[in-house]
């Protein structure tokens, strides 16, 4: 299959797969279940078909092309893949699968969902592989209302509210995105392509590079949009309630990969297109992130919410990926020790793919137990492990994976990132690596009080039954990934390692540029 | 062609991996086989044995490949050492002949190669940093490997007849009570056990073959969780559970200390790996070169404040023309991290307390996990990183393995259940082996650990047997006499004890294994205080603390086996195991009695000492803030062989009283212990409260943490999401103005001007006349107005 038509299927295969939805009859459940199954293996395929002809030698873009769509305003429909676009687009397509997988929950108006569940697939994939801003834009908006609709008619009690909660906060990232998407637009003699605006900015581009009061601004307005995405302290109040509303399918999306696209987007366009707003910004960044981390921790302690306590989680674990993002350290305008923010970008990388196994993981664990006995309140469960042993097993490794066990996918990321992190600053290290005592206690106790134990304590006790088998390969799935890329981390660091390296590379010279230009404008360095 | 070093890689790899097959056979037990089958436990006895066979065989190997050999005695293995210890001579004569080229003493002698290493596969690469999985092999490693996979055997199949009563449908738990009242049901795990012992011997074999730090933590974690497991092995007892979350969370509160000295190593060495790595073009130097070069010494700048780093050659080495240094406090705070993470799996003051708790698993567990290995990877990792600690490390190690030392045998005293008087040993033990690394004691510390593994292992498993002998009964009080209906038990126990206590016919080097390691460790405690005086602590503490030892020892041996029976039902119904528990445990007994055999001239110290990376042939003096000076210990005229005979007498004194203590105590009766509970009923209170340890940590930490906790959530709720409803109020807010602005202000204003245009047209309406004239009339006035508009308005 030719590259360019291999991006396109990728991009466009579900949202197609989608139509034939509407023949099918209303009733007809199990096959539009089935379909919509098919649908997302074979765009998993294609992922998988992607990987393998992935050229891992190389940093540059691969089966890049461009055509016109809006060319009065040079707006291009410009798709491409990277080391660091490659691996998500990977993670999407599995967790896609999976959660369609877990669908079989649903029981209400199953074609509007299936249908809202493939558009979204879309969306996700044209985020992740569009090159043109304008383009990316357009993705991130078309995946941001299927996710409403999903949540908001298919979520629990309060689903309107979260749905609007989650809406809302979405939309005003989007609204500061297109603010320095136009900066950048104007400023650039109007282009809209990602990778010509991220020369420009290295100072190799057509055009003059980007000044330091406007890279600080346009940092700030991508950064607080793809941080609410993130989620980042204080922008993370929306997970918890949008992740316990929704279906637990649809939670599963929302931790596996939405969460990514506010690291993706920090790494992909906010970090490139204003190297002098990243550094300006690096410690508040490694400051924020390390609070989350703590932050997460705790509120994740205090939650007897199941689901609000895997939520919370999310947001320690992606703190991790802030903090492996940032840790850029400059001293008088040089990079030092380049390797090491090298480093941290990678283990930031890992660690979102490893949460996206982990956490898809602990979504669809605790979805098990809800769609038994519904309810999620830890206090009322116990004994799980007695009744339903094999899932209990699974889920405690997938719960192990969460804490950061080695051997399983949760450990790399984490620990590297710490690592990477004391050559930054060592206080915010030690601050970090704190973290690991608080992971430990929120989710040693919680697997107390839901799995151990003699007996269950909640309503329902009848419908506590071993996991079918459906629900076991979808668990089996992720425990074996999550062991795979544990001890055999490689397999993901090696495509993405080139176009990392690059990228650091890239902005190190980028700001010693800048920086040997103004020296004088040259913001007060924090400790 | 195979190198020694490939059969050994060979060899203790598949040890190694032996118990991870094994751990995947009996998770799926159920799956070809059923509930009741004791196949599950033969696949795992079958394997670690075989892991065993394979230890025993790359033992052979390197006694073979290095000149040490068990069975040949003093001669050979003297003549190996005392190379070794000449080649160390030759390096230190050299390196004061020329302090730059360090190095170039390796072509002056060639010495017997130490160890050997090398890289299973690379985890990560970013730039020139490197992570990989790999393997380092010396006589520490054997040992260990051996040790492990011997006790592990016996254990496991100790562990066949002690855990029969979970071979059952409907295994029924005493201890847990339902809510309906009764007890609990459940069908028996008997296979999960073995699958979990099995974990646990992959993760602790990983935990000792490992080639870099980075890999000792990961191994680190992983017998860890495998403790966790185990201790939580019964899952349905809430104690069970909560021990087992209580071990793991403190030994992560360690783990934190061990990632901070992780990250301070590999931002100032930009490695992890224990050994140089040679198979590539340029040699790099691995953690020890870099620290200690070839001839064994730190390189201090002058002024004291910085180390400087060698490279694979053992010069000095460069980045930039500059040479590469690291900043001294640093080095001390990374040895101090590292230990951290040591006093957590060690169960070292102050985070003591979760071994006593892990007695809630089941006994052989206690005997395996948290006695004879897991507990003793944490003096392992002390012993393997001793290269990289400074003096004042050392000094530091030294005195929390003394404070350990001291206040768990104290709390041993008044402890009745046999269960916890052994773990609280276990504790105090491995004080004492921290205590003898701190005091640069390395040999003497690890062959303790040896020694130890073996003579504990075996108490541990002898209580077990009386455990299950009396049907799960483990107060002492309520035993009494058991010697009569458990006799293999009550005599190897015995053995156990006067190992521990460190037992010797005086005048003789004939002792039990527990004497010869204790005399080492008091020695060298000894030579330490006649250089440090300042450090009396050191040396009083140990020896008192042997007699302590000692006595409490006694003490569980003469509550459990001598005198009358104090539960008349317990007696009755006790009887001794079968074969399967008994072989195991003469097995241990032989080893407890016996290994160290030789003391220090012994094949066992000798093939330890043979890795001892840092010459202590003389005194080290430190350079740092404190004034601390290591005392020698190789050869007949270093500082620990003068005091040797002295030490070794005191300690020999000491355990005598403690046992007559007991003598008088427990079996003479002569003072009758309740006496002294009444008249020190204050610090016996404390004592039983285990110097109250767990309520200060619940209320300094525990408490904080849930009080936090609780913040955060509230912090998100009434703040974040408060400003959020606020804005969202403010917009509707805002918007109902708009509402009343556009109804009565636009939506007035349109009306207004609605209603006058329709009043002036209505007004208007009386001019429209019909009249013809009048129109023509008005049109001609209208047009001179706007032709005089025009005229007047374009500029001409």
């Amino acid at each position: 299959m030719s590259p360019e038509t291999l991006l396109t299927c990728i991009v466009f295969l579900p949202a197609v797969w989608a139509i034939p939805l509407l023949v099918f009859d209303k009733e007809a459940k199990e096959a539009m279940r089935y379909w919509g199954v098919l649908g997302t293996a074979l765009t998993f395929l294609l992922t998988l078909q992607l990987w393998l002809q992935f050229d891992t030698k190389t940093s540059e873009i691969q089966f890049g092309f461009a055509h016109d769509w809006i060319a009065s305003w040079n707006i291009y429909f410009r798709l491409g893949v990277d080391g660091i676009s490659l691996p998500l687009i990977v993670l999407t397509g599995f967790v896609c699968l999976l959660s369609m997988l877990a669908s079989w929950s649903i029981d209400k108006n199953v074609k509007g969902y299936l249908m809202l569940f493939l558009i979204l697939e879309t969306g996700m994939m044209g985020v992740f592989l569009s090159l043109d801003f304008f383009l990316f834009y357009v993705f991130w908006e078309v995946m941001l209302l299927p996710m409403y609709f999903l949540i908001g008619i298919w979520g629990g009690p309060r689903r309107e509210y979260a749905a609007i909660k989650f809406f809302l906060y979405t939309l005003a990232g989007s609204v500061l995105m297109l603010i320095a998407m136009l900066m950048f637009y104007f400023n650039s003699g109007r282009s809209f392509d990602l990778i010509e605006l991220a020369k420009i900015a290295t100072g190799t581009g057509k055009v003059a590079t980007f000044d330091q009061t406007m890279q600080v601004a346009a940092f700030i307005m991508l950064f607080i949009g793809f941080a609410i995405k993130l989620p980042s302290f204080p922008f993370h109040t929306w997970l918890p309630d949008a992740h316990v509303e929704a279906p637990t399918p649809i939670s599963m999306i929302l931790a596996g990969v939405l969460l990514k696209m506010g690291g993706y987007g920090i790494i992909r366009i906010a970090f490139p297109l204003c190297p002098y707003g990243a550094q300006y910004a690096a410690y508040f960044l490694v400051g924020l992130g390390v609070f989350s981390i703590i932050y997460g921790a705790f509120a994740a302690m205090a939650q007897t919410d199941f689901k609000r306590l895997v939520a919370y989680s999310s947001v320690s674990h992606m703190g991790y990926v802030l903090v492996g993002i940032a840790v850029w350290k400059i001293v008088d305008g040089k990079t030092i020790n380049r390797d090491y923010w090298t480093m941290g970008l990678n283990a930031a990388m890992f660690q979102m793919l490893a949460h996206g196994i982990s956490s898809t993981g602990m979504f669809f664990m605790v979805g098990v137990l809800y769609d038994r006995v519904h309810h999620r309140d830890i206090n009322k469960f116990g004994g799980i492990a007695q009744v339903m042993p094999h899932y209990a097993g699974l889920a405690a490794v997938i719960f192990f994976a969460g804490l950061g066990l080695p051997g399983l996918c949760g450990f790399v990321g984490e620990v590297l990132s710490v690592l990477a992190c004391w050559n930054f600053s060592p206080l915010l290290a030690i601050i970090s690596a704190s973290g690991v005592i608080l992971t430990a206690g929120y989710i040693l106790w919680t697997l107390q009080r839901v799995y151990l134990g003699p007996e269950y304590k909640g309503p329902h006790p009848e419908a506590l039954v071993e996991a079918n088998s459906r629900e076991l390969a979808i668990g089996y799935t992720l425990v074996v990934t999550a062991i795979l890329f544990g001890v055999l981390p490689n397999l993901l660091f090696s495509p993405m390692q080139g176009s990392i390296e690059a990228l650091t590379q890239s902005l190190a010279t980028a700001y010693e540029t800048l920086y040997s230009a103004a020296p004088a404008v040259q913001a007060a360095q924090l400790p | 062609m195979p190198q020694t070093g490939d059969y050994l890689m060979f060899l203790l790899t598949t040890a190694w991996l032996l118990p991870l097959v094994g751990f995947v056979i009996e998770m799926y037990w159920l799956c070809w086989s059923h509930r009741l089958s004791k196949g599950a436990a033969y696949f795992a006895v079958g394997f670690i044995g075989a892991g065993f066979v394979c230890s025993l065989l790359a033992l052979l190997i390197w006694g073979g490949a290095t000149g040490w050999s068990a069975l040949s005695g003093h001669h050979g293995a003297d003549a190996g050492h005392h190379a070794a210890a000449h080649n160390d001579g030759d390096h230190a004569e050299h390196h004061a002949d020329d302090h730059a080229v360090a190095g170039h003493a390796t072509e002056h002698a060639t010495p017997v190669k130490k160890y050997y290493a090398g890289t299973y596969y690379e985890l990560a690469r970013f730039g020139s940093l490197r992570l990989s999985l790999d393997w380092y092999i010396d006589s520490l490693t054997l040992v260990m490997f051996t040790m492990v996979t011997f006790i592990a055997t016996c254990i496991h199949l100790f562990a066949i007849g002690y855990m029969h009563d979970e071979l059952t449908e409907e295994y029924e738990d005493h201890e847990v009570h339902m809510h309906g009242g009764g007890h609990f049901s459940r069908p028996g795990r008997f296979y999960l056990f073995f699958a979990y012992l099995s974990l646990f011997c992959f993760s602790m074999l990983g935990l000792v073959l490992a080639g870099n730090i980075f890999q000792v933590f990961i191994f680190w974690e992983l017998v860890g969780i495998c403790s966790y497991l185990l201790i939580g092995f019964y899952i349905e007892r809430n104690s069970a559970s909560t021990a087992a979350n209580k071990a793991f969370i403190m030994n992560r509160v360690g783990d934190f200390g061990f990632l901070i000295g992780l990250m301070i190593i590999w931002t100032s060495f930009g490695t992890f790996q224990f050994a140089d790595t040679d198979s590539h073009d340029s040699p790099e130097a691995g953690l020890f070169t870099m620290i200690r070069g070839h001839d064994g010494r730190l390189d201090v700048s002058e002024d004291g404040k910085q180390v400087y780093l060698r490279d694979a050659s053992g010069h000095r080495a460069e980045q930039n023309g500059q040479p590469r240094t690291i900043t001294y406090l640093l080095l001390v705070a990374a040895g101090l991290g590292v230990f951290a993470g040591s006093i957590g799996k060690s169960a070292q003051f102050p985070l003591q307390t979760w071994l006593p708790d892990a007695m809630e698993g089941p006994t052989p567990v206690s005997a395996l996990v948290h006695s004879a290995t897991m507990v003793a990877a944490g003096v392992y990792l002390a012993g393997r990183f001793y290269p990289m600690f400074t003096p004042e490390v050392l000094l530091g190690i030294a005195y929390i393995g003394c404070i350990t030392l001291f206040v768990a045998a104290t709390i041993a005293l008044v402890v009745t259940d046999i269960k916890r008087v052994l773990a609280y040993s276990t504790i105090s033990q491995l004080g004492y082996m921290m205590l003898a690394i701190g005091v640069g004691g390395w040999g003497a510390g690890l062959f303790h650990l040896v020694t130890h593994a073996f003579f504990k292992s075996l108490m541990f498993l002898c209580s077990g047997s009386v455990i299950a002998g009396c049907h799960h009964v483990q107060d002492m009080s309520r035993m009494g006499g058991l010697r009569h209906k458990m006799k293999i038990t009550a005599y190897t126990m015995l053995i156990g004890v006067m190992a521990i206590a460190g037992l010797a016919i005086p005048g003789t080097s004939i002792g039990f294994s527990g004497f010869y390691s204790k005399d080492a460790i008091v020695a060298s405690a000894l030579a330490y205080y006649e250089l440090n005086n300042a450090h009396f602590l050191l040396f009083i503490t140990p020896l008192v603390t042997a007699g302590i030892t000692s006595f409490y020892m006694f003490r569980l041996w003469f509550l459990t086996f001598a005198g009358q029976p104090r539960d008349q039902h317990v007696y009755d119904h006790c009887h001794e195991n079968p074969k399967i528990m008994t072989i195991p445990l003469i097995a241990l007994a032989i080893f407890a009695a016996g290994c160290a055999w030789g003391g220090e001239g012994g094949p066992l110290f000798r093939l330890i000492a043979d890795s001892e990376l840092v010459p202590a042939v003389e005194r080290v003096v430190s350079v740092g803030a404190s004034k601390v000076t290591l005392p020698s210990h190789q050869g007949h005229d270093s500082d620990v062989h003068h005091v040797h005979a002295t030490a070794g007498m005191l300690a020999l004194i000491s355990a005598f009283i403690g046992m007559g203590l007991a003598y008088l105590m427990y079996v003479q009766k002569s003072i009758r212990p309740s006496d002294i509970r009444r008249q020190f009923s204050s610090v016996y209170d404390f004592l039983l409260d285990k110097w109250r340890f767990d309520d200060l940590y619940e209320v300094m930490f525990v408490q904080p943490v849930h009080i936090v906790a609780a913040w955060c959530v509230s912090f998100d709720r009434k703040v974040l999401d408060a400003i959020l409803h606020g804005s969202a109020k403010i917009t509707v807010l805002v918007s109902g103005w708009d509402r009343k602005f556009d109804e009565t202000m636009v939506d007035g204003l349109v009306n207004l001007v609605g209603t006058v245009t329709f009043s002036i047209g209505s007004s208007l309406k009386v001019i429209q006349t019909g009249r013809l004239r009048q129109y023509i009339m008005w049109i001609g006035v209208a047009v001179v107005v706007l032709f005089g508009a025009l005229i007047t308005a374009i500029p001409k």
